[in-house]
Protein backbone atom coordinates (compact mmCIF):
# COMPACT_ATOMS: atom_id res chain seq x y z
CA UNK A 1 0.00 0.00 0.00
CA UNK A 2 2.67 2.40 0.79
CA UNK A 3 4.47 2.00 -2.27
CA UNK A 4 1.90 2.66 -4.13
CA UNK A 5 1.36 6.25 -2.59
CA UNK A 6 5.14 6.80 -2.87
CA UNK A 7 5.01 6.23 -7.10
CA UNK A 8 2.07 8.36 -7.32
CA UNK A 9 4.01 11.29 -5.95
CA UNK A 10 6.90 10.35 -7.92
CA UNK A 11 4.54 10.74 -10.89
CA UNK A 12 3.34 14.58 -10.20
CA UNK A 13 6.47 16.37 -9.28
CA UNK A 14 8.02 18.52 -11.98
CA UNK A 15 11.46 17.26 -13.59
CA UNK A 16 14.02 19.75 -11.54
CA UNK A 17 16.34 17.88 -13.01
CA UNK A 18 17.34 15.83 -15.55
CA UNK A 19 20.79 13.66 -15.95
CA UNK A 20 22.39 14.12 -19.59
CA UNK A 21 22.60 10.52 -21.43
CA UNK A 22 25.34 8.77 -21.24
CA UNK A 23 26.86 6.72 -23.48
CA UNK A 24 26.39 3.20 -23.35
CA UNK A 25 29.58 1.06 -21.71
CA UNK A 26 30.44 -1.97 -23.20
CA UNK A 27 29.86 -5.00 -20.65
CA UNK A 28 32.14 -7.29 -19.88
CA UNK A 29 30.14 -9.41 -22.39
CA UNK A 30 30.12 -6.56 -24.67
CA UNK A 31 33.96 -7.01 -24.56
CA UNK A 32 34.23 -10.02 -24.99
CA UNK A 33 31.91 -10.54 -27.96
CA UNK A 34 34.31 -7.38 -29.35
CA UNK A 35 37.38 -9.54 -28.93
CA UNK A 36 35.76 -12.72 -30.58
CA UNK A 37 35.52 -10.30 -33.37
CA UNK A 38 38.62 -9.38 -33.77
CA UNK A 39 39.73 -12.07 -33.49
CA UNK A 40 37.85 -13.78 -36.43
CA UNK A 41 38.55 -10.45 -37.96
CA UNK A 42 42.60 -11.53 -38.13
CA UNK A 43 41.14 -14.07 -41.35
CA UNK A 44 42.61 -10.56 -43.24
CA UNK A 45 45.55 -9.12 -43.62
CA UNK A 46 47.56 -5.70 -42.97
CA UNK A 47 49.79 -3.75 -44.80
CA UNK A 48 52.46 -5.53 -43.01
CA UNK A 49 51.59 -8.96 -42.84
CA UNK A 50 54.50 -11.08 -44.21
CA UNK A 51 53.30 -14.57 -43.55
CA UNK A 52 50.09 -15.55 -43.04
CA UNK A 53 48.13 -19.00 -43.13
CA UNK A 54 44.09 -19.17 -45.00
CA UNK A 55 43.83 -15.08 -45.46
CA UNK A 56 40.67 -14.96 -47.07
CA UNK A 57 40.83 -11.08 -48.48
CA UNK A 58 43.80 -11.86 -50.89
CA UNK A 59 43.08 -12.80 -54.72
CA UNK A 60 45.63 -12.63 -57.02
CA UNK A 61 45.27 -12.28 -61.42
CA UNK A 62 45.50 -15.90 -62.19
CA UNK A 63 44.04 -17.15 -59.41
CA UNK A 64 41.19 -19.53 -60.67
CA UNK A 65 37.98 -20.07 -59.25
CA UNK A 66 38.49 -23.19 -56.86
CA UNK A 67 42.17 -22.24 -56.32
CA UNK A 68 42.39 -21.20 -52.41
CA UNK A 69 45.27 -19.51 -51.07
CA UNK A 70 47.02 -21.66 -48.35
CA UNK A 71 49.56 -19.84 -47.57
CA UNK A 72 50.92 -15.86 -48.36
CA UNK A 73 54.01 -14.57 -47.76
CA UNK A 74 56.36 -11.73 -48.72
CA UNK A 75 59.96 -11.12 -46.97
CA UNK A 76 60.23 -10.67 -43.26
CA UNK A 77 59.70 -7.37 -42.77
CA UNK A 78 63.12 -6.58 -40.97
CA UNK A 79 64.67 -6.77 -44.64
CA UNK A 80 62.97 -3.56 -44.72
CA UNK A 81 64.80 -1.83 -42.02
CA UNK A 82 68.00 -1.04 -43.27
CA UNK A 83 66.43 1.50 -45.85
CA UNK A 84 64.46 3.04 -43.17
CA UNK A 85 67.58 3.99 -41.19
CA UNK A 86 69.27 5.00 -44.25
CA UNK A 87 65.99 7.05 -44.95
CA UNK A 88 66.14 8.63 -41.05
CA UNK A 89 69.94 9.01 -41.83
CA UNK A 90 69.68 11.55 -44.72
CA UNK A 91 66.07 13.09 -43.42
CA UNK A 92 68.74 15.04 -41.03
CA UNK A 93 70.85 15.56 -43.75
CA UNK A 94 70.09 19.18 -44.31
CA UNK A 95 69.72 20.07 -40.77
CA UNK A 96 73.69 19.24 -39.71
CA UNK A 97 75.60 18.58 -43.09
CA UNK A 98 74.34 21.63 -45.35
CA UNK A 99 75.54 24.08 -42.55
CA UNK A 100 78.41 22.25 -42.20
CA UNK A 101 79.47 22.61 -46.14
CA UNK A 102 78.67 26.06 -46.41
CA UNK A 103 81.16 27.17 -43.92
CA UNK A 104 83.92 25.09 -46.06
CA UNK A 105 82.84 25.79 -49.05
CA UNK A 106 83.10 29.53 -48.98
CA UNK A 107 82.44 30.74 -52.90
CA UNK A 108 82.22 33.65 -53.90
CA UNK A 109 78.66 33.28 -55.80
CA UNK A 110 75.73 33.47 -53.11
CA UNK A 111 72.87 30.82 -53.80
CA UNK A 112 69.80 32.60 -53.83
CA UNK A 113 67.46 31.65 -51.17
CA UNK A 114 64.78 30.08 -53.29
CA UNK A 115 67.36 27.54 -54.33
CA UNK A 116 67.95 26.34 -50.53
CA UNK A 117 63.61 25.98 -49.96
CA UNK A 118 63.74 24.59 -53.27
CA UNK A 119 66.45 22.40 -52.80
CA UNK A 120 65.21 21.40 -49.15
CA UNK A 121 61.71 20.48 -49.62
CA UNK A 122 62.64 18.42 -52.99
CA UNK A 123 64.96 16.58 -50.59
CA UNK A 124 62.30 15.13 -48.49
CA UNK A 125 60.02 14.48 -50.93
CA UNK A 126 62.83 12.30 -52.41
CA UNK A 127 63.12 11.24 -49.24
CA UNK A 128 59.66 9.70 -48.91
CA UNK A 129 59.78 8.94 -53.15
CA UNK A 130 62.94 6.42 -51.70
CA UNK A 131 61.17 4.92 -48.42
CA UNK A 132 57.64 4.31 -50.77
CA UNK A 133 59.30 2.88 -53.56
CA UNK A 134 61.32 0.35 -51.34
CA UNK A 135 57.92 -0.44 -49.26
CA UNK A 136 56.44 -0.89 -52.43
CA UNK A 137 58.90 -3.50 -53.83
CA UNK A 138 59.01 -5.16 -50.53
CA UNK A 139 54.78 -5.21 -50.56
CA UNK A 140 54.36 -6.64 -54.47
CA UNK A 141 57.41 -9.05 -54.07
CA UNK A 142 55.55 -12.13 -52.82
CA UNK A 143 54.92 -16.05 -52.69
CA UNK A 144 51.71 -17.52 -52.70
CA UNK A 145 50.81 -21.22 -52.02
CA UNK A 146 47.78 -22.87 -53.38
CA UNK A 147 46.07 -25.60 -53.48
CA UNK A 148 47.01 -26.11 -56.99
CA UNK A 149 50.98 -24.33 -57.34
CA UNK A 150 52.56 -22.14 -56.10
CA UNK A 151 53.54 -18.86 -56.90
CA UNK A 152 56.39 -16.22 -56.93
CA UNK A 153 55.47 -12.73 -58.29
CA UNK A 154 58.63 -10.48 -58.24
CA UNK A 155 58.44 -6.65 -59.28
CA UNK A 156 62.21 -5.20 -60.16
CA UNK A 157 62.73 -1.70 -59.92
CA UNK A 158 58.44 -1.36 -60.31
CA UNK A 159 59.48 -1.48 -63.64
CA UNK A 160 59.63 -5.35 -64.55
CA UNK A 161 56.97 -7.64 -63.46
CA UNK A 162 58.24 -11.51 -62.96
CA UNK A 163 55.70 -13.95 -62.63
CA UNK A 164 56.51 -17.90 -62.26
CA UNK A 165 54.66 -20.65 -61.18
CA UNK A 166 54.79 -24.23 -60.95
CA UNK A 167 51.99 -27.18 -60.36
CA UNK A 168 52.13 -28.58 -56.30
CA UNK A 169 52.44 -31.75 -58.19
CA UNK A 170 55.68 -30.67 -60.21
CA UNK A 171 57.39 -30.39 -57.11
CA UNK A 172 60.49 -32.48 -56.59
CA UNK A 173 61.99 -31.19 -53.59
CA UNK A 174 62.56 -29.00 -51.19
CA UNK A 175 64.39 -27.42 -47.99
CA UNK A 176 65.42 -24.15 -46.70
CA UNK A 177 68.69 -22.44 -45.09
CA UNK A 178 69.00 -20.02 -42.74
CA UNK A 179 71.97 -18.32 -41.17
CA UNK A 180 73.64 -15.55 -39.45
CA UNK A 181 72.49 -13.38 -36.60
CA UNK A 182 69.34 -11.94 -37.90
CA UNK A 183 67.64 -14.72 -39.48
CA UNK A 184 68.08 -16.68 -36.51
CA UNK A 185 66.91 -13.72 -34.33
CA UNK A 186 64.16 -13.40 -36.28
CA UNK A 187 63.58 -16.59 -38.00
CA UNK A 188 63.59 -16.22 -41.22
CA UNK A 189 65.34 -17.69 -44.27
CA UNK A 190 65.62 -18.60 -47.58
CA UNK A 191 63.11 -21.94 -49.00
CA UNK A 192 64.32 -23.87 -52.35
CA UNK A 193 62.03 -25.46 -54.12
CA UNK A 194 63.07 -28.10 -56.83
CA UNK A 195 60.30 -28.62 -59.53
CA UNK A 196 60.71 -31.41 -62.02
CA UNK A 197 61.26 -30.68 -65.79
CA UNK A 198 62.41 -27.36 -67.61
CA UNK A 199 60.81 -25.67 -64.89
CA UNK A 200 62.59 -22.74 -62.83
CA UNK A 201 63.21 -23.40 -59.46
CA UNK A 202 62.12 -21.07 -57.19
CA UNK A 203 63.76 -19.53 -54.13
CA UNK A 204 61.82 -17.97 -51.74
CA UNK A 205 64.36 -15.30 -50.07
CA UNK A 206 64.01 -14.30 -46.76
CA UNK A 207 60.32 -15.26 -45.79
CA UNK A 208 59.51 -15.77 -42.18
CA UNK A 209 59.27 -19.20 -40.41
CA UNK A 210 60.92 -21.33 -43.08
CA UNK A 211 60.31 -24.81 -41.52
CA UNK A 212 56.77 -24.45 -41.35
CA UNK A 213 56.77 -23.48 -44.99
CA UNK A 214 58.66 -26.18 -45.86
CA UNK A 215 55.92 -28.53 -43.84
CA UNK A 216 53.47 -27.26 -45.19
CA UNK A 217 54.15 -27.48 -48.83
CA UNK A 218 55.59 -30.86 -48.44
CA UNK A 219 52.37 -32.01 -46.68
CA UNK A 220 50.11 -30.57 -49.92
CA UNK A 221 52.33 -32.12 -52.38
CA UNK A 222 52.06 -35.18 -50.62
CA UNK A 223 48.32 -35.01 -50.31
CA UNK A 224 48.11 -33.56 -54.32
CA UNK A 225 50.59 -36.58 -55.35
CA UNK A 226 48.45 -39.06 -53.31
CA UNK A 227 45.19 -37.76 -54.97
CA UNK A 228 46.76 -38.47 -57.80
CA UNK A 229 47.85 -41.92 -57.27
CA UNK A 230 44.43 -42.84 -56.58
CA UNK B 1 78.57 42.47 -69.11
CA UNK B 2 79.18 40.89 -65.73
CA UNK B 3 75.88 41.18 -64.59
CA UNK B 4 74.19 39.82 -67.56
CA UNK B 5 76.42 36.78 -67.70
CA UNK B 6 74.91 35.89 -64.07
CA UNK B 7 71.76 36.20 -65.24
CA UNK B 8 72.12 33.82 -68.22
CA UNK B 9 74.27 31.57 -65.71
CA UNK B 10 71.33 31.60 -63.20
CA UNK B 11 68.53 31.48 -66.03
CA UNK B 12 70.19 28.50 -67.21
CA UNK B 13 70.32 26.94 -63.48
CA UNK B 14 66.78 27.11 -63.15
CA UNK B 15 66.15 25.50 -66.27
CA UNK B 16 68.38 22.83 -65.03
CA UNK B 17 66.32 22.71 -61.91
CA UNK B 18 62.92 22.74 -63.38
CA UNK B 19 63.81 20.04 -65.84
CA UNK B 20 65.01 17.91 -62.72
CA UNK B 21 62.13 18.19 -61.04
CA UNK B 22 59.83 17.47 -64.59
CA UNK B 23 61.22 14.50 -64.95
CA UNK B 24 60.98 13.48 -60.81
CA UNK B 25 57.06 14.41 -61.91
CA UNK B 26 57.35 12.09 -64.81
CA UNK B 27 59.48 9.37 -62.15
CA UNK B 28 56.31 9.68 -59.69
CA UNK B 29 53.69 9.31 -62.24
CA UNK B 30 55.45 5.95 -63.02
CA UNK B 31 55.00 5.06 -59.21
CA UNK B 32 51.39 5.67 -59.23
CA UNK B 33 51.04 4.05 -62.63
CA UNK B 34 52.73 0.58 -61.46
CA UNK B 35 51.26 0.76 -57.87
CA UNK B 36 47.75 0.50 -59.79
CA UNK B 37 49.25 -2.03 -62.40
CA UNK B 38 50.53 -3.77 -59.07
CA UNK B 39 47.02 -3.72 -57.43
CA UNK B 40 45.58 -5.71 -60.30
CA UNK B 41 48.12 -8.83 -59.87
CA UNK B 42 47.10 -8.90 -55.85
CA UNK B 43 44.46 -7.51 -54.43
CA UNK B 44 44.22 -6.59 -50.74
CA UNK B 45 42.72 -4.01 -48.70
CA UNK B 46 45.56 -2.76 -47.56
CA UNK B 47 46.31 -1.50 -50.92
CA UNK B 48 44.00 1.86 -50.92
CA UNK B 49 46.65 3.39 -48.40
CA UNK B 50 49.43 2.40 -50.99
CA UNK B 51 47.12 4.02 -53.49
CA UNK B 52 46.70 7.32 -51.41
CA UNK B 53 50.29 7.95 -50.70
CA UNK B 54 52.16 7.47 -54.64
CA UNK B 55 49.21 9.73 -55.01
CA UNK B 56 50.24 12.39 -52.00
CA UNK B 57 54.11 11.95 -53.58
CA UNK B 58 52.88 12.51 -57.14
CA UNK B 59 51.11 15.99 -55.94
CA UNK B 60 54.21 16.62 -53.71
CA UNK B 61 56.34 15.93 -56.61
CA UNK B 62 53.64 18.69 -58.67
CA UNK B 63 53.90 21.23 -55.69
CA UNK B 64 57.76 21.17 -55.40
CA UNK B 65 57.47 22.06 -59.54
CA UNK B 66 55.22 24.79 -59.31
CA UNK B 67 56.72 26.50 -56.51
CA UNK B 68 59.79 26.42 -58.37
CA UNK B 69 58.55 27.55 -61.31
CA UNK B 70 57.22 30.89 -59.12
CA UNK B 71 60.25 30.80 -56.28
CA UNK B 72 63.17 30.73 -59.04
Amino acid sequence: MSYDIQFCILEDMPVLFEAPPTKKQPSRKGNSSAQTESTTVKTGTTALTAYFMHPKDIRFETQDADEDVILFMRQHIIVLIPKLIFGICIFFVPLFLFPILAQFLLSPIEIPGGYIVIGTVFWYVAIFGFILTSFLQWFFNIFIVTNKRIIDIDFLYLLYKKFSEAQIVRIQDISFRTGGIMATMFNYGDVLIQTAGELPNFVFEKIPRPAEVVNTISDLAEKVKGKGNV
Amino acid sequence: MPENAGLVIWTGIKLIVLLGLGIYIIFAGVIVRQEQLMSKVLEADSEKVLAALSWVHFGAAAVVFILALLIL
